[in-house]
């Protein structure tokens, strides 16, 4: 009976989260007439049309590439410089160390409308306007307020008895960290690893901002390009939220076991 | 035995800090200067006036009227979250079938660009041919009713970011050793006691991240509620970023939408105080 | 060194980590995207020869292509001119908010850009447009239509050309009106009368739908009320919002919804699309919308093909019908390194040929009035032909650099009284007591 309510529960959980992602994927199989009839829930002539045309219409491979290479450089530098800045906070001996964690979290306190201006003057002056890598170091910057503090936190959850455990053994700061601690907050990793991924692959505003042509186009712009004047191709856009969607989704189920594997290595008893 | 006195942490520091100082320090000068003067283009004015612009503010109903609704989205939504989230982390929290595929479905609403969602939502809202009225049968004016705009926003909002709250939860919850659970359940406590006096108090410290950075992004929420309703009806669900947005870039006012952003800085700076005060006793 | 050295096993551990369950391939993919994109970067630098004019716009209607081949055929008759072509989303909130951070750090990024009739005095009060009198003296003003001439033009100089035209119509169902012996309505309350006959004998149809979200289109809906009733929100710097006329006409918008019943509540978060979705599944008799509809409502697979009229709106009795002015203008940043290679660019797109074109391949409507005669025209696109009247009278929102202030004023106003929140009494005074504050502040 237990197992039963569980399982339901699990339906809605699912239906809950998968509900409106399956209704665009049906809407985007409906062919540009029946978009809006309601009912019938399903289209009478499911058609492919609108997954050939965001691909045809629009140069969609490539602003894929551009948000795949933004977001995987991203995520793998904020979490590099990320986790070294954590691991000072939790385990090492640093003055201040309550005013700098206020000093990272400022820096994601203030509204982007406000510094988008701003840095959108800086961009240009160096010379990076429409360049993948004006995308990648904004991202960065703000995703790095995020990651160290999560990162933190888990640095210090593993008891400060294995950090000096193994100082003692012989390790030198640098091979405490990547030897012992990094493994053992894995899951806290891995999690952040997938909020950074997505923020990048989703943020919009300084991706239109400092972009203007297909070379550093991200995947939210592309969209926004879809409408004409007046015209909304809604079609197109349920059939491209659903394809970009996709390497998310499979990238959560890559790392979520990751995520869940954590202290297999019983480090931590006894 | 070599314990490095003081000075290795400042390279694992120095990339973190040089990084976000450097692409944070101009914009951070540059709203402050532009929030003391009055700068208007089309007014071909741009003059130094000190602290006018925030006594200004003080006084601009459409500012308090934006504060409100800023608060109200925040306090609802956030604690939506933070519930809903913490169950499904702990529905979740166990060994079955289909363990990996449910912990990657949760993602999806996160996942969609938001972009896509707003408008996504915006058509399931739509009071003619909209899901979400044909499901229910009835014939509500989402989107349109001073009454029900602000709350489709705050449960459109919820929707997406809970799976963030979920995800971090979940991870929270792999820290905490199982044979705490064992040993518990061996001297008799119930699950209701085991969730409050064990996984409460070590998943406190990742609560408290959840709660700061989700009232962060929830007081300074645009996106969602921009496409979903402009503002409208009537300013109803007009929140401070909205306020500062249509200044700034519809008007073109530099200076006061500038204020105005401060002022969001300040608000939210201060609830993060509270929360950080409030969880410091918490975490250690 | 060794900190090196533990420095790079930990950047490998790292991507170990990341890479423990992707495929081992990712990273060095990854690396060859990375110098393929830097080779294949698109330069902005001019060759030795010839100069880049870059023409910013929102996304063109239709097949692309129409504007590629315009842009081919200048640059061959130019041949030290390159153009390049940046779209921008269609969005206009995007489209003004990109352009503001541009212009106000004083960007060269682009010499040719599109802009909204309602933005040519903001941008040129704010010295972000070049003055192009000199490309259209006085006898050439008249070619184009009133109305976004009068738009473009700001203390006596002409600071954008017109290109593309817009104005609100009416369309209605020709086959319902026929069947029930009516003929498309001349008043506002004609249309009331026609709509709730109509929906008293047809099943599951609204009356009357229009865009009433709180955003620009409202004001155009709503203006296209007030100004059809002699009414106006500024005469000469004069504010006249809180009018008799005015007040009337705003009633009867809201009576529309909540009296008359004709109008179906939704309407509050309607903007453009919806209604167009509504009209086009055939489940409203009449819509206000932008002639773009149209074409959709042609097209082969539409459940409305060959049903649908339109018109020009309805007034008021004693008053004349003034549908609300759109469009786009092309305007030179008046930061641009290159503003006589522009100036052609802009003479070639604006010119009879070029806009004859537009029009043929992908609908454009034009700017320039004798296009409307030309017999090509009259064959291959009836439809925009016939909207010349819509046109001649279309009228535009306030001609003032303050009028995205005034807009962002009157927006919630006349929201609040189409939902009911404020009266029309009390949503007109506080709009004239708050543009009144604006228009004062010049100190």
């Amino acid at each position: 009976m237990r197992r039963l309510c569980f399982y339901i529960l699990l339906l809605i959980v699912s239906f809950y989260c998968l509900g409106p992602y399956l209704w665009q994927f049906i809407t985007s199989l409906k062919p540009d007439a029946e978009l809006s009839r309601l009912p019938p829930i399903l289209p009478d002539n499911p058609t492919f049309d609108h997954y050939v045309s965001i691909f045809r219409a629009h140069p969609f491979f490539r602003i894929i590439s551009n948000s795949l290479i933004v977001a995987c450089s991203t995520t793998f530098i904020s979490l590099v410089i990320g986790s070294l800045a954590a691991f000072a906070l939790a385990k090492l001996d640093v003055r201040r160390k309550r005013l700098i964690l206020v000093f990272v979290l400022s820096v994601s306190m203030f509204p982007a409308i406000a510094t988008v201006s701003p840095l959108y003057i800086i961009i240009r002056a160096l010379g990076l306007r429409d360049t993948v890598f004006a995308l990648i170091i904004t991202y960065t910057s703000f995703s790095l307020p995020l990651t160290i503090w999560i990162l933190t936190s888990f640095f210090r959850s593993i008891p400060h008895e294995i950090y000096l455990a193994s100082r003692v053994d012989g390790c030198t700061v640098f091979q405490s960290f990547y030897r012992i601690i990094l493994p053992l907050s894995a899951p806290g990793i891995f999690a952040t690893a997938i909020l950074v991924f997505i923020f990048s692959w989703n943020e919009f505003l300084f991706a239109l901002t400092f972009t203007s042509t297909v070379a550093s186009r991200t995947i939210p712009v592309g969209i926004a390009l879809f409408p004409g004047l007046h015209e909304v191709p809604w079609g197109d856009i349920a059939a491209a939220s659903v394809v970009v969607t996709i390497p998310l989704i499979l990238l959560a189920f890559a790392f979520q076991r990751r995520i869940v594997e954590g202290l297999t290595a019983g480090s931590i008893k006894g | 035995m070599t314990f490095v006195k003081g000075k290795s942490h400042i390279f694992f520091l120095a990339p973190a800090i040089l990084i976000m100082a450097g692409v944070i320090i101009y914009p951070l000068l540059n709203v402050i200067w532009l929030s003391l003067h009055r700068r208007l283009l089309i007014f071909d004015i741009s003059k130094y006036v000190g602290l006018d612009n925030f006594g200004f503010l003080l006084r601009d109903d459409r500012f308090w009227n934006a504060f409100y609704n800023t608060v109200y989205f925040t306090v609802i939504s956030v604690s939506l979250e933070l519930i809903l989230g913490l169950s499904i982390a702990t529905l979740l929290n166990r060994t079955f079938t289909g363990k990996g595929l449910m912990r990657s479905i949760i993602l999806i609403p996160w996942a969609i660009p938001t972009v896509v969602s707003a408008k996504m939502w915006e058509w399931m809202y739509n009071s003619d041919f909209g899901i979400l009225n044909y499901l229910l049968g009835v014939n509500i004016n989402w989107l349109g009713s001073a009454f029900w705009a602000m709350n489709s926003a705050i449960f459109m909002e919820v929707w997406k970011t809970t799976p963030f709250v979920a995800l971090l939860l979940m991870a929270g919850l792999q820290t905490i050793d199982g044979d705490l659970y064992k040993s518990a359940r061996v001297d008799g406590a119930s699950g209701w006691y085991i969730f409050r006096r064990i996984t409460l108090p070590l998943l406190t410290p990742v609560i408290l991240i959840v709660l700061i950075f989700r009232t962060l992004d929830a007081f300074r929420v645009f996106d969602a509620i921009y496409v979903l309703t402009g503002g409208g009806p009537a300013n109803t669900t007009e929140t401070l970023s909205i306020y500062a947005y249509k200044v700034l870039f519809q008007t073109l006012q530099f200076g006061y939408g500038s204020t105005i952003s401060i002022a969001i800085f300040i608000c939210v700076g201060i609830i993060t105080i509270i929360y950080v005060r409030l969880l410091r006793r918490g975490m250690e | 060194m060794k900190l090196n050295k533990n420095a790079t096993k930990f950047v490998f551990l790292i991507l170990h980590i990341l890479r423990a369950k992707l495929c081992p391939l990712l990273v060095p993919v990854l690396c060859s995207f990375i110098v393929f994109q830097g080779c294949t970067q698109e330069s902005s630098t001019d060759e030795n020869e010839g100069t880049t004019v870059v023409f910013k716009h929102g996304k063109v209607a239709g097949d692309p292509e129409a504007l590629n081949a315009l842009i081919r055929r200048f640059e061959e008759s130019n041949p030290d001119i390159k153009i390049k072509d940046e779209t921008l989303p269609s969005s206009t909130d995007e489209q003004h908010q990109f352009y503001a951070i541009n212009l106000e750090g004083r960007s060269s990024d682009f010499d040719v850009y599109a802009i909204d009739v309602i933005w040519v005095q903001e941008f040129a009060r704010a010295g972000w447009l070049r003055d192009l009198s000199h490309i259209l003296p006085l006898k050439n003003r008249d070619e184009f239509f009133h109305g976004p001439m009068k738009a473009a033009i700001y203390q006596d100089k002409v600071y954008a050309v017109p290109w593309y035209i817009d104005a609100g119509v009416l369309y209605y169902r020709r086959d319902l009106l026929e069947k029930y012996g009516f003929s498309p309505p001349k008043t506002w309350y004609d249309l009331v009368r026609i709509a709730s006959e109509v929906t008293r004998k047809e099943p599951n149809l609204y009356g009357f739908i229009w865009q009433g979200k709180q955003y620009e289109g409202l004001v155009c809906d709503a203006l296209e009320y007030i100004h059809s009733n002699g009414g106006d929100i500024l005469i000469d710097s004069q504010v006249v919002i809180d009018s008799p006329e005015n007040m009337e006409a705003l009633r009867f918008m809201r009576d529309l919804i909540f009296k008359y019943r004709v109008t179906p509540v939704l309407v509050t978060t309607m903007i453009e699309e919806p209604t167009r979705h509504i009209f086009g599944k055939g489940k409203a008799l009449f819509m206000r919308n932008w002639p773009y509809a149209w074409n959709i409502f042609e097209a082969d697979d539409s459940p409305v093909k060959g049903k649908v009229g339109v018109s020009i709106l309805p007034k008021f009795s004693g008053h004349q019908s003034s549908p609300t002015l759109g469009g786009w203008h092309l305007g030179i940043n008046a930061y641009s390194k290159h503003p006589e290679a522009a100036e052609k660019f802009i003479e070639f797109l604006t010119s009879y040929e070029v806009q004859k074109t537009l029009s043929l391949t992908i609908g454009y409507k034009p700017t320039l009035k004798a296009l409307y005669k030309d017999p090509d025209m009259h064959r291959a696109q009836p439809f925009t032909t016939s909207l010349y009247d819509a046109f001649e009278h279309a009228n535009p929102r306030p001609i003032t650099p303050y009028y995205m202030m005034i807009s962002q004023v009157i927006q919630p106003e006349f929201s609040a009284v189409i939902s009911r929140t404020k009266e029309p009494e009390e949503a007109l005074k506080s709009a004239r007591e708050q543009i009144e504050h604006i228009l004062t502040v010049e100190d």
